[in-house]
Formats: C-alpha cells, sequence, structure tokens
C-alpha cells in the first residue's frame, strides 16, 4: 500500500494516466521499481511524464511519509480498494484515491449534498438547517463543503438532527478551511461522520481545487439540494456537475428579486425539483416517516397590536429598525421595545445590528 | 547688590512646580551662565533676556551673570522662565530693589525688542500661587484675562519689559486685570442642528439617550447615512458646564495654549473630532515630559473617532483604561503623570468595507472581507461601548418630505433634565452620570422590581447576554427611566435599553 500511495502523491501527473499505469503495468511496487527505457514504451506517457515518474522513484523518505498519514488517523483509500466508495467509480473522472478522516458515507443509505451560496440570506439559512436537520433524522446522510453559509449550516443542521454528515474538501483533510468552522469540522467526526479529500495531506485550499471537489459533492449523493445561488456561482458547478453524473436536483425557490435566489429559479425554469417541505421531499424520495412530527398552529400567537403592527411588517429579509417606525408611525424607543419583547417571545431576531426578521 | 531671587513656576504634567530664579551678577570675566537642569529652549533666553534688556533701554555691562533655576534637580522647559530671569538680573545690577517683587510672580517670554509674549499654562500656574498665598502675578497681556479668572488675584498683564521695569520702580501704575464677565463672554458659536436631519429618528433617540446618561456611543452605517451628522450635531444638546468643570477643562487647553484671551474660560463642553491617522501619544498624551492628549482635551465633553476600524489597532487598545478608570496614568522613568480624561466616546464605522452589509443584493465584500473588517475592533474595546446604533440609507423618500423635525434645543432641555436627575440622585458621590455607575453600585440606584427581574433573567438566557452586556444595559435603562422622569425602572425601559446594546463579536457580519 506504500507503493500504492506513493504513485497516489506524484505530482504533476494527471489521474486519468496513474489509472492507465496501473492497468498496463501493475502494482505501485512495479512502478516504483520500473526502469526508464520499460516506461518509454508506453506511448500515453509523454518525454515529461517519464522525467516525473523517474524523479519520484528517488523519493527517500517514502515509509515516514506514509506512517505520517497513519499518525495524523487519515486512511488512504485507492479507487481500487475494497472501501472506495462504489457511487464515486461511476461519475465521469473518478478521483485516483481519497483520503478519509472518520467514515465515509454508508453504502446502504440514501446521500443527499445540501449546498448554497457561502454569503446567504437568512431565508436561505433558515431552510438550509431545516432540511439538515429533518434530512439527517430520517437516516440521510447529508454531503457537502464545510464551506462558510449554506454548506456548514446544512451540516450544523444534520448535526442537530442527531444525524451523520460528510464534509468534502478543497484542500488536504488535516486542514480545516474555513478556520471558523473548526467546531464543525470536529463535531461531524465525534458524531461518526467524516471528512474526505482527493487532495494530499497538506495541500492548501487554493481556488481552482473547488470546482473539482464539487464534482465528488454530488457524486456522493444521490440528490443534490442547492438552497441558495447566485446566477453564477459554484453552486451551479455542483448541479452541473450533478446533472451529468444523472444525479436529481432540487431547487429552493426564493423571490424573483433576490440576486441570492436566481441561481435557484434558474434551475426549477430548466426543470429541477421544487423543495417546498422537507416532508414533501421524502415522500417523492419515497423515504417515509417522520420520528416525530410537531405542528405548530400558525393561527395560535397572542401578540399585543403594536406587537403584531411591527410583526406584520418582518419577514425573513432583514427589516431595519428606521423602515419600521416610518411604517408604523410609532415613535423610535417604541419600535425599539416592541421589538425587543418581540425577540423575548421568540418570533423574531435581530441578525445585524437594528435589522430584524422573523423566526416562526 | 548682586544677589537676587524671583518667583516664577512651571508645569510639570498637569502639576505647577513653583521655580526660584536666582541671579547673581558679580566681577570677574564677561560671561553669562546658567544652571538648574535646563532644555535647550530655556539655555536659550540667555541671548534673549540680555538682548532685550539693552533694547528696552537699560544698561547691561559686562560682568559675570550666574543664573540658577532652582529646585535644580527638576527638568525645565519652555521659554516662560525670560521675564523673570531678566528681573532677577535687574535686581542683581542693583537696577530694581529685591523688595519690589515680594509675593509675586512672574512668568513670560521676551523677544528680542523687549516685547512679553504669550505662553501656555497661565490658568493653572495662577491658580497654583492664589492657594500658595501669593499676591500678585505678573503675566504677559495676551494672558492676562485667562489668568484674571483666578479671583482674588491680583493679575497683572504687561506688554514689554521697559512696562515691567517702570511698574516694579514705581514710575508707572498699572491696572489689575479685571475679572472677566462670565469668561469674557464666550463667543456663540453656531453649533449646526439636529433639526437638519430628516428621518433616522432611531439614531436621533440613541444619541439622546447615550447624552443623557454619558454612555459611550457607536454608530453604525453605509456611507452617507449621517453618522457623523448625527455627531457633529452632539455638542448643541450636551448639557452646560458648571463653574468647576469650566475651570478644569480651561486648565488643560491653557497648558496646551489653546485658550483665546478674548473669551479665556470654556463654556462649552468640548467636542474633539480625530483622525484615524492619531498616533497613541496624539490621542492619550505623551512625550518625553508628557503633555496631555486628544482624550485629556475630550475631558468633561465628546471624543469624537470616525471610521474606527481605519484607526491602528493598537491605538483603540491604549483607549481602554482610560475608558474604564476616566484619567490616564502615564509613566515615564522620572516619575509619572495623571491626566484626567472623564470623555464621552462617541465612534462611527461602516459594517463592512463597501458599507452596504447586511444589504446582500449591494453588498460585494466576502464574509471573510467582512470578519476582517469587523476584527479589527476588539472584544474588549466593544465592551466598553454601552450604546450601538444602526444608521441606515436614507430613502429618497425622506430627503423630499421636509418635515419640521425636532430642534437640537428641545432634546438638549430634555437631556439637561434627565442630567438634573442624576445629580440630585448622586448628590454626595463622586458619579456624575449613568455611565460611571460601578457594578457594585447598581444595586443602589438600578434596583429591579419583581417583573423587571423576571423580564431581565429572561432576556439573560434568551438573548445568550454577558455579565458586562447586562450590566451596561441596566445603567442605559436608568438613563432612558431618567429621561421619562420615572424613577422607578419599568419594563418598557429595559426592553428600549435591550434593543440598544452592542452585538456580541460573534455574531457580527453573521
Amino acid at each position: 500500500m506504500m507503493y500504492e500511495y506513493w504513485l497516489a502523491a506524484i505530482p504533476k501527473l494527471s489521474d486519468k494516466k496513474k489509472m492507465l499505469l496501473r492497468k498496463k503495468i501493475g502494482t505501485g511496487k512495479d512502478i516504483f521499481y520500473i526502469e526508464e527505457t520499460k516506461l518509454m514504451t508506453h506511448e500515453f506517457l509523454n518525454r515529461d511524464d517519464v522525467n516525473t515518474i523517474m524523479q519520484a522513484q528517488k523519493s527517500r523518505n517514502l515509509e515516514e511519509d506514509f506512517q505520517e498519514l497513519r499518525r495524523k488517523n487519515i486512511r488512504f483509500l485507492p479507487h481500487f480498494s475494497e472501501e472506495f466508495p462504489k457511487k464515486l467509480l461511476e461519475i465521469p473522472s473518478p478521483p485516483y484515491a481519497l483520503y478519509v478522516k472518520g467514515n465515509l458515507p454508508p453504502e446502504d443509505r440514501k446521500a443527499i449534498a445540501i449546498v448554497g451560496a457561502r454569503k446567504c440570506t437568512p431565508y436561505g439559512e433558515k431552510y438550509a438547517l431545516e432540511y439538515g436537520e429533518k434530512l439527517a433524522q430520517c437516516g440521510i446522510s447529508i454531503i457537502s463543503g464545510l464551506a462558510r453559509g449554506i454548506d456548514g449550516i446544512g451540516q450544523r443542521g444534520a448535526l442537530m438532527g442527531k444525524g451523520k454528515t460528510f464534509s468534502v474538501l478543497g484542500c488536504g483533510v488535516d486542514i480545516c478551511y474555513p478556520k471558523e468552522n473548526r467546531g464543525l469540522y470536529a463535531d461531524i467526526l465525534e458524531q461518526g461522520g467524516g471528512v474526505l479529500s482527493e487532495f494530499l495531506p497538506g495541500t492548501p485550499p487554493v481556488p481552482q481545487n473547488f470546482p473539482r471537489r464539487n464534482r465528488i459533492i454530488s457524486g456522493l449523493s444521490d440528490v443534490v439540494l442547492v438552497m441558495e445561488a447566485r446566477e453564477k456561482s459554484g453552486s451551479l458547478i455542483t448541479a452541473d456537475m450533478a446533472l451529468e453524473q444523472g444525479k436529481d436536483i432540487y431547487a429552493l425557490p426564493g423571490p424573483v428579486n433576490s440576486s441570492l435566489s436566481q441561481g435557484c429559479n434558474q434551475l426549477i425554469r430548466q426543470g429541477a425539483g421544487i423543495l417546498i417541505t422537507p416532508e414533501i421531499l421524502l415522500e417523492e424520495l419515497g423515504i417515509c416517516g417522520f420520528p416525530d412530527t410537531v405542528k405548530i398552529d400558525k393561527n395560535k400567537k397572542v401578540l399585543e397590536t403594536t406587537e403584531n403592527m411591527v410583526y406584520s411588517r418582518l419577514d425573513l429579509y432583514p427589516r431595519n429598525v428606521s423602515s419600521l417606525i416610518e411604517e408604523t408611525a410609532l415613535s423610535a424607543n417604541e419600535v425599539v421595545e416592541v421589538l425587543v419583547s418581540l425577540e423575548l417571545k421568540g418570533y423574531v431576531r435581530e441578525v445585524s445590528k437594528n435589522y430584524y426578521i422573523k423566526l416562526k | 547688590m548682586s544677589f537676587s531671587t524671583v518667583l516664577s513656576a512651571s508645569i510639570q504634567g498637569l502639576k505647577v512646580e513653583f521655580v526660584h530664579v536666582e541671579a547673581d551678577v558679580s566681577n570677574g570675566l564677561p560671561a553669562f551662565h546658567m544652571v538648574g537642569y535646563l532644555s535647550s529652549e530655556v539655555k536659550e533666553a540667555a541671548e534673549r533676556v540680555r538682548t532685550a534688556i539693552r533694547n528696552s533701554g537699560l544698561d547691561y555691562p559686562a560682568r559675570k551673570t550666574v543664573i540658577n533655576l532652582s529646585p535644580a534637580t527638576m527638568r525645565k522647559r519652555g521659554a516662560a522662565f525670560d521675564l523673570p530671569i531678566a528681573v532677577s538680573i535687574l535686581i542683581s545690577l542693583g537696577e530694581l530693589p529685591q523688595e519690589s517683587t515680594e509675593g509675586m510672580l512672574l512668568i513670560g517670554e521676551l523677544g528680542l525688542d523687549g516685547s512679553v509674549q504669550k505662553v501656555p499654562g497661565i490658568l493653572p500656574i495662577v491658580l497654583e500661587a492664589r492657594s500658595a498665598g501669593i499676591r500678585s502675578c505678573i503675566v504677559p497681556k495676551d494672558n492676562a484675562a485667562e489668568g484674571a479668572l483666578a479671583e482674588g488675584m491680583s493679575v497683572v498683564g504687561v506688554k514689554n519689559l521697559e512696562e515691567v521695569f517702570c511698574y516694579l520702580a514705581g514710575q508707572l501704575h498699572l491696572e489689575a486685570q479685571p475679572y472677566p464677565e462670565r469668561g469674557g463672554g464666550s463667543k456663540k458659536e453656531e453649533l449646526p442642528d439636529y433639526s437638519d436631519i430628516q428621518g433616522q429618528e432611531s439614531v436621533k433617540r440613541a444619541v439622546e439617550v447615550a447624552v443623557a446618561g454619558g454612555h459611550n456611543l457607536l454608530l453604525v452605517g453605509p456611507p452617507g447615512s449621517g453618522k457623523s451628522m448625527a455627531a457633529k450635531r452632539i455638542p448643541g444638546i450636551l448639557p452646560p458646564l458648571t463653574m468647576e468643570e469650566s475651570m478644569e477643562i480651561t486648565k488643560i487647553y491653557s497648558i496646551m495654549g489653546l485658550v483665546e484671551n478674548e473669551a479665556p474660560l470654556i463654556r462649552q463642553r468640548p467636542f474633539r473630532s480625530v483622525h484615524h491617522t492619531a498616533t497613541r501619544a496624539a490621542l492619550i498624551g505623551g512625550g518625553l515630559m508628557p503633555v496631555p492628549g486628544e482624550i485629556s482635551l475630550a475631558h468633561g465633553g465628546v471624543l469624537f473617532l470616525d471610521e474606527l476600524p481605519e484607526f491602528q489597532k493598537s491605538v483603540l487598545e491604549v483607549l481602554r483604561q482610560p475608558l474604564e478608570e476616566h484619567r490616564i496614568r502615564i509613566s515615564r522613568s522620572h516619575g509619572s503623570y495623571i491626566f484626567p480624561a472623564n470623555f464621552m466616546l462617541v465612534s462611527a464605522m461602516n459594517p463592512c468595507p463597501c458599507g452596504c452589509y447586511p444589504d446582500i443584493e449591494r453588498c460585494t465584500c466576502t464574509p471573510g472581507q467582512i470578519q476582517h473588517y469587523l476584527g479589527k475592533i476588539s472584544q474588549p474595546f466593544l465592551d466598553r461601548i454601552d450604546i450601538c446604533a444602526e444608521a441606515p440609507k436614507v430613502k429618497y423618500e425622506s430627503l423630499k418630505n421636509r418635515k419640521k423635525q425636532e430642534s437640537s434645543a428641545e432634546i438638549r432641555e430634555r437631556v439637561c433634565r434627565a442630567r438634573e436627575i442624576q445629580n440630585r440622585r448622586y448628590v454626595g458621590t463622586t458619579i456624575t452620570s449613568n455611565a460611571l455607575l460601578e457594578v457594585k453600585e447598581l444595586d443602589t440606584y438600578c434596583r429591579l422590581g419583581r417583573q423587571e427581574s423576571k423580564l431581565m433573567e429572561q432576556a439573560y438566557s434568551a438573548l445568550r447576554l454577558t455579565a458586562r452586556t447586562y450590566h451596561k444595559i441596566l445603567k442605559v435603562s436608568r438613563t432612558i427611566a431618567d429621561l421619562e422622569g420615572s424613577e422607578k425602572i419599568e419594563e418598557k425601559h429595559i426592553k428600549e435599553a435591550i434593543g440598544y446594546r452592542t452585538m456580541d463579536k460573534k455574531y457580527w457580519g453573521r
């Protein structure tokens, strides 16, 4: 296995060529000891590739590097190994190998990806959290990219639903990017989920890695949910790849004037499924049975008149206190007072200073 | 008579130290020696004094002159010793009798033509002289009105050395400067008014509460939303200064040489707007011989920091201690200096580098950029800000519909009433406003009823408040109750105060 790792770790040699090498020559060990003249006979290798391999053969601390992986609790899974996810072998250009911390998504369970914009609105946040939680409760693995915004929130939701969630990274699995998701990274592993990547441990998060990792996110999932996306965004790349791989795509509809919902609405126009509630989604996927379905009677709110005046003007897009003052014709201190009492009752939340959204 | 001594004084930090200027003129090779731990501007007095004496129509014979400024261990700076040196030489030369300067303090800079120039620090020196039992002071004419603020002291303003000579010789009578009426009828400056601001009710209200209780304020909002406009109108609603406060502030300004002779007494609370390129020393004071900085010049008034995140982080952090202790201690190897710094901090900032957040439609910043921008302000610094308000983008309608807005005078009236209530409540203590309440005093002055306690308890857990935020909310609700003239802090006061709390760092930008 040490030699396989050596082969996988050769930089500047594409996955495709590595796979061909293995097919034509044999195991990693054979390739490690092969002579230059023999390599030259293979047409798919050009002069540079041969040089790269010869250079790599001179590597001294092969054993040490391999032990290092063990020490970091990182599993090395080449594409021909038993544990390598079968789903990934079916996609166009599968990764040559995966590096895994923790577990891989169980093959016998459905896996759903939740993806979306990094900079999202409270609207997207709310539903990413809700879908993450409810789907995880039904035993579905939630796949995402640990990114800021929708990705991380969806995974956080899955953890709240006591489920398993798996992060596919655009850097080495030993690096937590973005750093502020360190807590999430640790919790995912603790709750039996996993973090995986096709990049060597220690690879920094460079921009060109991310579109590549997106194909793995969709590849590992059966269904891809897009919560919020701009018209040109990474989430839509994931959706395109999912289409290519023949996966189902669902999008969360949003207001037509919100640029963050334009990507989603566009997907729906092109025929993606519409996310209405997690229950409907589960029904469509043929999974049923919520552990507990709690229904909140939305009409049973006991609010005072002034509270109602303010509350009825709020929605999931942040509203500013000053605009509320103008609309309600209440005084500044009254509006602030009412908002705080609504916040204490759990009806609204202050998302940024003096900007409020409706919660229930 | 060859030996003489004349009393003068110098400023060390904010303290006044008396200096005895001694002169001895004796036979020997013509020379001029000055001793007494002098900085170079004091040493240069030699040339000024000799020339000034000659140019004043007096004779200066070629003899050996020794000048000593005692106490000799104290570092002396500034040009204010010129006049006392000249007078002591004249006494030594026998031109004036020693008794002529008895019980008198002299201070002033000399020009080569013998004219007496203005110097900084007159007011504190004259006040200190008064308490030391000195009867009269001779000061530059341009500082006379300032000196006369010390009632009961005979302050004589002089134009040139000749005048001083004649006065001391008894050949000329000079009237002591009269006490300036109401501080010299301080110029009524045209202050900008809150009625200029259309809409922005929430910001105006937050400013009113902050001023009423002396709370530190942070205004957040996109560019052009009127944050600076709102801040610059604060002087118009600040409560008037008491005589005591006026004198204290004037003393600091006098040391910095910022007092105007026409209206020496500072009757308006200072409003110091500091640019974000300010250094640490400029802000808190400093130098080898420390001089007060902006925070001391804002003593009793407002320190305004616009574009808060643009300040160097280390500059903001040095503000933490003075914000807590309301004074600043600057330590040097030769001693430490304490400057008062009881100011209200008003700061303004954009919510993100482009200024549009949380309007995601228009904001072009990445989450990382926003975090980085907000991260420039540390949590301990935010903890010292009691009230945070958001100034939203100005709507077109409010630009068009020019409704009659409340004037600063009306707001000021309410602020003054609230301050009076506080003054009455804190009589006999060192507290001057609600913002200065210490944690242990909150139990006494911010007592809550049962219902109100329950509300606070609920808020504490529901909003995940910290202990510090909890105390800040109590203080601010005290002020809101005072604004309403209510002795009891009611639920609505607490709720409004909660609405003004500063967001905890971790919720910023999310």
